[in-house]
């Protein structure tokens, strides 16, 4: 049976702005939302919109990732017809190197690639988050004939150069690209997810390895080369919650984002519909609120025990806060404790980390900290 | 140990009845806490215990198992090494009198002929504690035993195991004598319902049994070869922290409301000793700016906007603003509408309470709402 469409998950970055968190996980296996990882999220797309063959492509501290990936059997991308595949970098007759680019990275997994032999091949970050399926996107590159179909958010004006900005005409054909422009014709910015006709982009990937002056980027090399080569090339909007989290502020405050709010729809249950967000089961026992504890304005996760406050807060399994601590405006990840009369305000707490007993994180409401104090075998 | 060396049974023959909950399912797949069936426990035994090759003997209600186990993978350690397997004896359903878990087995006998196992372990699902089978089976081994019964102390047999059976052991380590529990304010060693039997032995007694009583169940069998003294069975003390028999509605309620004390949940959640069970890909429980929730297991999916005490939730719950509950054992798909009141009852699956209303059972005797039930 010949396959649509194979779907190739970039999630080599390092996320470097997360500072400790991305210390020994790639960005994409970082934690969110109380029990996911990042990656989950393209990952439970690609099986919402039934494509059954994965490629990710892993770089930077993989161990966690790749082990986390596995067969694909979290997502359900393990039948008879699926074939998940980590692709990390390898050795060749040529010789062995990095993934030195988006572009050179799907370019080395072209072998891949070919044993699917698909018709279109979808390209995603492994670090956004956003619920969707992909399929209305297809149909727009089919109907239209396109050689790319790129997913584009609208973002304002005023932010609109520090993203990458396309310039469409009125059927939506891209008719300019511009890497964080000076002063922005328009605020179609792109996703960084693309749908590419397979014969295409094996052409351009292998046109691109040979240019030695590329930097094998998709935004910066293959999308500009394309549109000079007068490819057809559409735009697909997106109107959804799509968040790509790259500081420690920001992951915050993209969790913060799945609190329940009477006017706002960007909470887990609202937003997934049929369209589940599946992840890995922790096997925790139940999630128990204790005797003297107040919990208001929380996403709280199975194997969490709270006996202190909890106020706005995302909490994820094996977290325990004692009693008489406090937590406000919160994110305390997998295997965080809490210690008695602790209070923790504005914070982002890494996997496995510790706040003593008595001890005060960010009495001053600076910003958002970051305690990342586990040792690195809890990690 | 070799591989599939054993075989694991959940015998789900002895659950007992408890009244309307168990109307339409086993005890075996009945909710426990939230996010468990019964079974969990006995499969989770299984599985930390490097059992990979295991069978589940249904007696009926096949529907509620079958819902609850999918495709077993929430168990399996290898799937290729083991299997778990569903066993359904279909001339039983036709024939409850002789529907025994023996005519099962008999019926799947790939059990007794088809195997290289040298040992078949039973456990019932409806008793609760997580028990190590392999220091059992090393005992069981290292004696050259043809039969292992497990047992445990009890402190009060007037209020523990009281549909279970005693027994009393000699000082050499056998069982003496099997008898009801006759609810004496005492002391007692109580049958836990897991047996180690050697495939060869446990072939021959099925086959020589099952012919002149073809309503004998293991248990019985088990009784009577006691009394012939044709096989010896040893006994083995487990001395754990936490065992229960979910063998009453009373027990069922007073036993998960126990477990809301930290100090007794601890014994029964280790985190070497995980519980297994399906998952639902449900987000996180999500509370909103007034909810009130004290003393509670409340599960993944689950949404609480309102006053929640002393009580359990399951997934995909909703506990709308301004509604109290307390007391509470609250199934799958429940839905609690603004203003509504209930204490003391526990609530079966896919059930409304609508605005406003009020339901109190009694402290001492919860009320039971059946399945999709309207209030």
């Amino acid at each position: 049976m010949s396959t649509k469409m194979a779907a190739m998950i970039l999630a080599g970055g390092k996320g470097t702005r997360l500072k400790a968190l991305t210390r020994k996980i790639a960005k994409p296996a970082v934690s969110y939302g109380g029990k996911y990882r990042i990656i989950d999220f393209p990952l439970s797309n690609c099986a919402n919109s039934g494509i059954n063959d994965v490629g990710v492509l892993t770089q930077y501290e993989s161990s966690v990732l790749n082990g986390y990936i596995g067969n694909g059997e979290k997502w359900g991308l393990n039948g008879v017809r699926s074939l998940t595949s980590v692709l990390t970098p390898k050795q060749t007759e040529e010789g062995s190197a990095w993934y030195l680019g988006t572009a050179d990275a799907i370019y080395q997994n072209l072998d891949w690639l070919d044993m699917i032999d698909p018709e279109y091949v979808l390209i995603l970050s492994g670090d956004h988050i956003y619920s969707c399926t992909y399929n209305d996107m297809l149909k727009k590159a089919e109907e239209n004939r396109a050689d790319c179909a790129i997913a584009v958010y609208e973002v304002p004006m005023e932010e609109a150069s520090r993203f990458g900005i396309l310039t469409t005409d009125s059927k939506d054909n891209i008719v300019a690209f511009h890497e964080k422009p000076k002063n922005p014709d328009s605020n179609l910015a792109s996703m960084g997810i693309y749908i590419f006709k397979y014969s295409t982009l094996a052409a351009e990937l292998r046109a691109d390895a040979k240019d030695e002056k590329s930097d094998h980027d998709f935004g910066k090399n293959i999308i500009p080369k394309m549109l000079s080569e007068k490819k057809k090339m559409v735009a697909y909007r997106y109107h959804g919650y799509w968040r790509d989290v790259g500081t420690v502020a920001s992951l915050h405050a993209a969790n913060m984002d799945l609190l329940l709010k009477k006017d706002d729809a960007t909470n887990l249950y609202t937003v997934q519909g049929a369209n589940k967000i599946y992840s890995e089961d922790s096997n925790s026992a139940p999630q128990y609120i204790g005797r003297k504890a107040v919990v208001e304005d929380c996403l709280i996760n199975q194997g969490a025990t709270i006996l202190g406050k909890v106020s706005h807060c995302v909490i994820s399994g094996e977290v325990f806060v004692d009693e008489g601590a406090v937590c406000e405006n919160a994110v305390l990840m997998h295997g965080v404790r809490v210690g008695k009369g602790a209070k923790v305000y504005d914070a982002l707490v890494g996997p496995s980390s510790h706040v003593d007993p008595g001890q005060v994180v960010n009495a001053e409401h600076d910003g958002i900290a970051l305690v990342a104090n586990a040792s690195k075998e809890d990690l | 140990m070799k591989k599939n060396e054993v075989i694991g049974l959940v015998d789900f023959y002895n659950a007992p009845e408890l009244g309307e909950l168990t109307e339409n399912r086993s005890l075996g797949s009945t909710s426990f806490l939230g996010r468990y069936a019964f079974c969990d426990f006995a499969l989770s035994n299984f599985t930390n215990s490097d059992i990979p090759t295991v069978g589940l003997l249904i007696k009926k209600h096949q529907r509620s198992i079958m819902k609850h186990l999918g495709s077993m993978s929430s168990w399996i350690t290898n799937t290729k090494v083991g299997s778990q397997r569903i066993l359904v004896n279909e001339n039983g359903v036709l024939n409850p009198l002789t529907n025994t878990d023996v005519a099962n087995i008999r019926e799947n006998d790939w059990v007794l002929y088809d195997s290289n196992a040298s040992y078949i372990v039973f456990q019932s699902a409806h008793i609760v504690a997580n028990v190590d089978i392999r220091p059992i089976l090393k005992e069981h081994i290292a004696r050259h035993e043809k039969i292992t019964s497990v047992y445990t102390k009890i402190k009060d047999a007037s209020q523990e195991f009281e549909r279970g059976t005693l027994v009393r052991v000699d000082g050499d380590g056998y069982i003496t004598s099997v008898k009801q529990n006759d609810h004496l304010k005492e002391e007692a060693l109580a049958s836990m319902e897991i047996w180690i039997i050697n495939r060869t032995v446990l072939a021959e007694i099925i086959q020589r049994r099952a012919v002149w009583n073809e309503r004998a169940g293991m248990q019985e069998i088990l009784k009577e070869l006691l009394y012939d003294g044709s096989y010896k069975v040893h006994g083995y003390e487990w001395k754990g922290d936490y065992v229960r028999s979910f063998d009453s509605f009373d027990h069922y309620i007073r036993y998960c409301t126990e477990l809301l004390n930290p100090e007794v949940a601890a014994k029964l959640f280790d985190p070497e000793w995980p519980h297994y069970t399906l998952t639902h890909d449900t987000p996180p429980a999500l509370y909103g700016e007034d909810a009130r929730v004290v003393n509670s297991f409340v599960a993944n999916g689950a949404v609480v906007e309102g006053t929640v005490e002393n009580s359990i939730l399951s997934r995909d719950v909703r506990i709308a603003k301004g509604a109290t509950v307390k007391n509470c054992i609250i199934f799958s798909n429940v839905k609690i509408a603004e203003g509504a009141h209930l204490e003391n009852c526990l609530i079966d699956k896919y059930s409304i309470i609508q605005k406003d209303v009020e339901f109190h059972g009694d402290p001492m005797k919860y009320a039971y709402l059946k399945q999709g039930t309207i209030l």
